[in-house]
């Protein structure tokens, strides 16, 4: 189970479901995305942080 | 995000909160409430029309109270999963006791269920992954800083809202002062407006203009009739309306965006009052919102405060220096020791530069506070359940040589949960721990090999 789904948890979510291993992604809020989702663009390369 | 969301192998629990861990390393059980949404997942198709009719209006958590949204809504746009909710407590069918249903008749999709109850899902897991992230240190209390009562004062995570194409001021770098002053023009147009509706219909009915009208009502000579003192009263209210938006409406049409914005870094990090450790992202965090703020307008300008810039990372040296060269960002060493206001509503910044020596102070349209980086209010709570330690800050405590392992086996932590860090850190972190939890997993015999 990952608890959080924030881009740490999505991350670590995906590269246990490509290995075959069924994930269950617990997230608190409405929707995925967590803090990242927030932001506008990321350092260094300013892109899209969606 | 969206693959995610899609994965066959990933069973997304959103809205949900974990309530009991039993068990031990290879079999746990857990006990998860999935919180009633009050919205059928698997009938609404997220078109949105629920959210153009609900009366309710309150602040929006996405926007960082920036914005608006209502009671039923869509987290954010591009959420996953792709449906609505309702927030029960401002709902009006809710939580208020009132008759509403707006939302259910205009559903087209009939996903709208008010008597939606919070579900139990028992799970049956070999290895938990902690990655409960962080929250943003609240600035309030530091009241040398003026957050909360200088309007113009803002988080880092705020600007980035305004900065945001989707967020409340799509993109335009509109100062929080008038967005407020705006709230308040928008207020006293709609009382004006309802006066003045009312005022037609009486001028209408009696045959004769609210100015005579009020000018017989003075001078006694308007003789009885039921709706004269309301009439008289409306005049008035529309009147005192009229005279307070006036001033307001001026002071609106000369505001122009934020063009020159001061960064404050080491808000609530480093500072023995509070957090002594780094809080690592924001030094870049606040280069590139000076950045982006740049690219938006040519005409900004930034003054990032800091005591020296952290700029430890891949690339993150040059990027420093580009935004010097190129994006008119000037970096100031010196703490900000107090901020104050002008009558004109701009944040000034007293600081000593410890280049120059000299107690200096600067006028600026805006000043963002690089904000530390906390440990998320559930962390106590969720360590507590799970059986875990916590480190003298207040983060999943974890080993040096093991920087991804819990007291518990089995349980591993990464990203912002661990202490703070970057999105690269986080991602890399995030591939290490599920790495270490798929090992657990296998060894436990539970993997189907392939599945993917």
């Amino acid at each position: 189970m990952v608890l959080g789904g924030g881009i740490a948890g999505i991350q670590a979510s995906l590269d246990l479901a490509e290995m075959g291993i069924q994930v269950h992604l617990v997230e608190t809020l409405p929707c995925i995305g967590g803090k990242m989702a927030q932001l506008d663009k990321t350092f260094p390369t300013n892109d899209c942080a969606i | 995000m969206l693959d995610a969301g899609r994965h066959a192998k990933i069973n997304l629990l959103a809205y949900s909160q974990v309530e009991e861990v039993s068990g031990e390393v290879g079999a746990f059980q857990l006990k998860v409430r999935k919180k009633a949404r009050y919205v059928n997942e698997d009938l609404c198709t997220g078109c949105g029309a629920c959210v153009e009719k609900c009366p309710s209006t309150v602040k929006d958590e996405f926007d960082v109270g920036l914005g608006e949204r209502k009671a039923i809504y869509k987290y954010f746009p591009q959420g996953i999963p792709s449906t609505h909710c309702i927030d029960a407590e401002n709902c009006r069918q809710l939580g208020q006791g009132k008759k509403c249903g707006i939302c259910a008749k205009v559903c087209q999709a009939d996903a709208i269920d008010y008597e939606q109850q919070d579900q139990l899902v028992d799970l049956e897991v070999g290895a938990i992954v902690l990655a409960t992230g962080y929250d943003v240190f609240d600035p309030s209390v530091i009241p040398e800083y003026g957050y909360g009562r200088i309007d113009n004062v803002v988080t880092a995570l705020e600007f980035e809202r305004l900065l945001s194409a989707s967020g409340p001021t799509h993109g335009h770098l509109d100062r929080p002062s008038e967005l407020a002053l705006r709230v308040e023009i928008a207020a006293l147009e709609k009382e004006l407006q309802k006066a003045t509706r009312q005022i037609d219909k009486l001028e209408e009915k009696h045959g004769k203009k609210t100015a005579e009208f009020v000018k017989e009502f003075k001078a006694g000579k308007a003789g009885e009739d039921g709706d004269f003192e309301r009439w008289a009263g409306l005049a008035e209210k529309a009147a005192v309306a009229e005279e307070k938006l006036a001033p307001l409406k001026k002071r609106d049409a000369a505001a122009h965006t934020a063009k020159k914005l001061a960064f404050i870094q080491c808000v609530g990090s480093r500072d023995f009052r509070f957090n002594r450790f780094c809080s690592s992202y924001c030094c870049m965090h606040s280069v590139k919102e000076a950045m982006i703020a740049h690219e938006h307008d040519n005409e900004t300008t930034s003054s990032i405060f800091c005591m020296d810039l952290r700029a430890v990372g891949r690339g993150f040296e040059e990027y420093k220096l580009r935004g010097g060269e190129s994006a008119n960002i000037e970096y100031v060493r010196g703490r900000v020791a107090e901020i104050t206001e002008d009558e004109s509503l701009n944040p000034i910044a007293w600081y000593e530069s410890t280049t120059t020596r000299q107690v200096e102070h600067e006028t600026f349209d805006m000043v963002v506070l690089a904000t530390a980086c906390v440990p998320s209010a559930g962390t106590p709570k969720l360590a507590e359940l799970m059986g875990l330690k916590l480190d003298e800050n207040g983060f999943f405590k974890t080993d040096p040589l093991a920087p991804l392992d819990t007291n518990r086996a089995g349980i591993f932590v990464c990203g912002c949960a661990q202490g703070p860090m970057d999105i690269p850190e986080s991602v890399v972190q995030a591939s290490s721990a599920a790495a270490r939890a798929a090992e657990v997993v296998s060894m436990a015999g539970e993997v189907a090999v392939g599945g993917s």
